[in-house]
């Protein structure tokens, strides 16, 4: 779909002549490969190029910040916020916070664009991003409240692409909650790239939670890259349902001893609905656990992919690393792919992996309707009980309630 | 109530009822016995309504053929099978599984659904009749209980939805005696002049906590031989051997 491109980098503001040859040529690398095709290894069973070709005529990059009314507030819980608008930072409140632990800025593009030219859409981002958020925590605090970052979107977006940079630190002993909540209801196609890197420093503790208000046409890039130092900890959930395509790709690298990753997904899909989980496990360190478990319950037409690698160095004696990926397959048109791969260079190590595919038990389906629960519902109520048992280790509250429901809301079609 | 008139059910390609015939009426507790493969845990499963039989004959419950009504219908109407293997359901609660059955038997039935605190009260009172601990009802359905608990949890479930037909299926298979005699007093409590039992067993062991009205032998997908309790009495000494 090159010829479609509508990319300029002269609609961006405020930039340096400097930025401005610079990003200049992270487009032009990105114009050498164009969106990433299925011929990529990483983007085997996700062929984003003939995928946007399918439903977008041209792709442009957004500029301009319409007036629109406000969005959606979730109002179960009490919540710190940062709020983006098409990915520009417009509102930000810490009530619950002492103010001088945490430091909240715009992204600071001066230093942020590496060239890498392994991923086209990094190069993209690199070229065209503006907003996003820069967030630091200091040390020793851990905040009272979660954080949720309202990821809204404007229903003007159409055939537009945004992209944006953030940034999380954790200084020493610190802890923190993300609800990662993508706000939009439009029927217009458009795409979202965001590139996010996340420290994790000496004994501190990241939850990264990711979820959908409801469907809506957007297709979705997230790249995670995360370092974490001695002790850290950092768990994801990932509960994207909705969304038109969606791969989340999160690399996260054990830098330092006793280390703790997990990464959690539920994903109910369905029509044509595509979502790719990718992670990239790095055991850099001794002494480290990582654990995956990825769950997909594929209806119609959908696709559910995903690939994990978990990677140990040869000093990292010691790792304790477990994937396991479940899908549960609805539909005869319907589509689950797992690739995983380990790849590990130190002898003394405990690694694990599996994959399981299949369709719903029926004798259960049988045993719920004796109870006089109707056909429909007894699907609904197994599909449920297969994926929320994601949130299972999460602590009882407000927050696995609210999760928990919007699973529901997610299975039931919101 | 329940009438089967030359019942016979094929899966498979193999023919496991022959011409079955049965007659319950209301308030009555009839038991069927016989050996292994004789077809007991078929008829259950059929008035049940479960999916891949091919079925002849006449079943009528209620003067309605059952034929035309799905498993939940059925379950709607006042028919209740207590599994002989529970089934395990990862993921659902107990109580929310509880709640969704009684509340979709009670909309079928015209009434008020219940909402949850009502519920809870009503369940944390059938449970500790049965002597249910109540931290089961907050666990994943039957994951990790017990064959006892599995039964028990069947026969909560009868209470509960307070059915017009019970079929038990091998109900007492799996459990110990106390836990037997807690079956056999949750059942006795709710025997009424309205209500019948189907009861299938291997063994007189049940029947003499529950006393039957009528016993029926099943051998090779028919009913061969009627009689009253003392019919179970005397199959336990003999064996059936003589009477098949």
């Amino acid at each position: 779909m090159k010829q479609n491109y509508d990319f300029k980098i002269d609609k961006i503001k405020d930039l340096t002549s400097e930025e401005i040859s610079l990003r200049k040529k992270n487009l032009d690398l990105f114009y050498q490969t164009g969106f990433p095709n299925k011929k990529d290894e990483d983007w085997k069973f996700s062929d984003l190029n003939s995928i946007l070709s399918n439903n977008f005529n041209k792709i442009a990059n957004n500029d301009f910040l319409p007036r629109e009314k406000e969005f959606k507030i979730i109002d179960e819980f009490e919540h710190n916020f940062i709020s983006l608008f098409n990915g520009k930072l417009i509102s930000k409140d810490f009530p619950y916070e002492e103010k001088n632990k945490i430091l909240i800025n715009n992204f600071n593009y001066k230093d942020g664009l590496a060239l890498d030219s392994k991923n086209s859409l990094y190069l993209l981002n690199n070229a065209l991003a503006t907003g996003g958020f820069s967030l630091e925590i200091s040390k020793n605090y851990k905040l009272k409240k979660p954080l949720v970052v309202y990821n809204n979107f404007s229903n003007s977006l159409k055939e537009k692409i945004v992209n944006y940079k953030n940034s999380i630190i954790l200084n020493e002993n610190s802890e923190l909650n993300i609800i990662n909540y993508i706000n939009n209801s439009s029927k217009e196609n458009f795409m979202v790239n965001i590139l996010e890197n996340i420290n994790i420093k000496k004994d501190s503790s990241l939850n990264n939670i990711l979820i959908n208000n409801s469907k809506c046409n957007c297709y979705f890039y997230k790249y995670i890259k995360s370092d974490l130092e001695k002790n850290s900890n950092f768990k994801n959930y990932l509960l994207s349902s909705g969304l038109k395509f969606n791969k989340l790709d999160i690399e996260i690298n054990l830098n330092e001893e006793n280390s703790n990753s997990s990464v959690f997904s539920a994903l109910n899909l369905i029509n044509k609905e595509h979502q790719e989980i990718k992670t990239r496990i790095n055991h850099n360190a001794s002494n480290c656990n990582s654990y995956q478990k990825v769950k997909n319950v594929l209806n119609d037409e959908s696709k559910g992919v995903y690939q994990g690698k978990i990677f140990v160095k040869n000093i990292a004696q010691k790792t304790d690393a477990y994937q396991l990926s479940k899908a549960l397959i609805l539909n005869d048109a319907a589509e689950f792919d797992a690739k995983p791969e380990l790849e590990i260079y130190a002898d003394d190590v405990k690694c694990s992996h599996g994959s399981t595919s299949g369709s719903i038990d029926l004798n259960s389906i049988h045993y719920l309707k004796s109870r006089g629960i109707p056909e429909n519902e007894a699907y609904q109520m197994l599909i449920n009980g297969f994926l929320s048992e994601i949130l299972e280790k999460l602590p009882e509250g407000k927050i696995k309630n609210f999760l928990k429901e919007k699973l529901e809301r997610q299975i039931n079609g919101y | 109530m329940l009438n089967i008139k030359n019942l016979e059910a094929t899966i498979d390609n193999k023919h496991i009822l022959k011409g079955l015939n049965l007659n319950i009426k209301p308030g009555e507790v009839h038991a069927i016995m016989g050996p292994n493969g004789s077809g007991k845990s078929t008829l259950a499963n059929v008035l049940s309504g479960k999916n891949g039989y091919e079925i002849k004959g006449d079943i009528k419950y209620n003067g309605e053929s059952l034929s035309e009504l799905s498993t939940e219908e059925r379950a709607q109407k006042g028919i209740f099978l207590a599994f002989q293997y529970p089934l395990e359901i990862p993921g659902v609660n107990t109580n929310t599984f509880l709640r969704t059955s009684l509340n979709s038997v009670r909309k079928a039935q015209g009434d008020k659904e219940l909402d949850t605190l009502t519920f809870l009260k009503l369940i944390k009172e059938k449970a500790s009749e049965l002597g249910i601990d109540e931290k089961f009802l907050s666990r994943q359905l039957n994951v990790g209980f017990s064959g006892g608990e599995k039964k028990k949890n069947e026969i909560l479930q009868m209470k509960l939805l307070q059915p017009k037909l019970s079929i038990l299926d091998e109900t007492d298979s799996g459990l110990d005696i106390d836990a037997l005699k807690i079956v056999a007093d949750g059942v006795n409590s709710y025997k009424s002049k309205e209500n019948a039992f189907l009861i299938i067993t291997h063994y007189q062991r049940l029947l003499d906590y529950i006393k039957p009205d009528y016993v029926h032998v099943l051998s090779n997908g028919k009913i061969i031989k009627t009689g009253d309790a003392d019919l179970g009495v005397q199959l336990e000494k003999t064996g059936y051997s003589n009477i098949v």
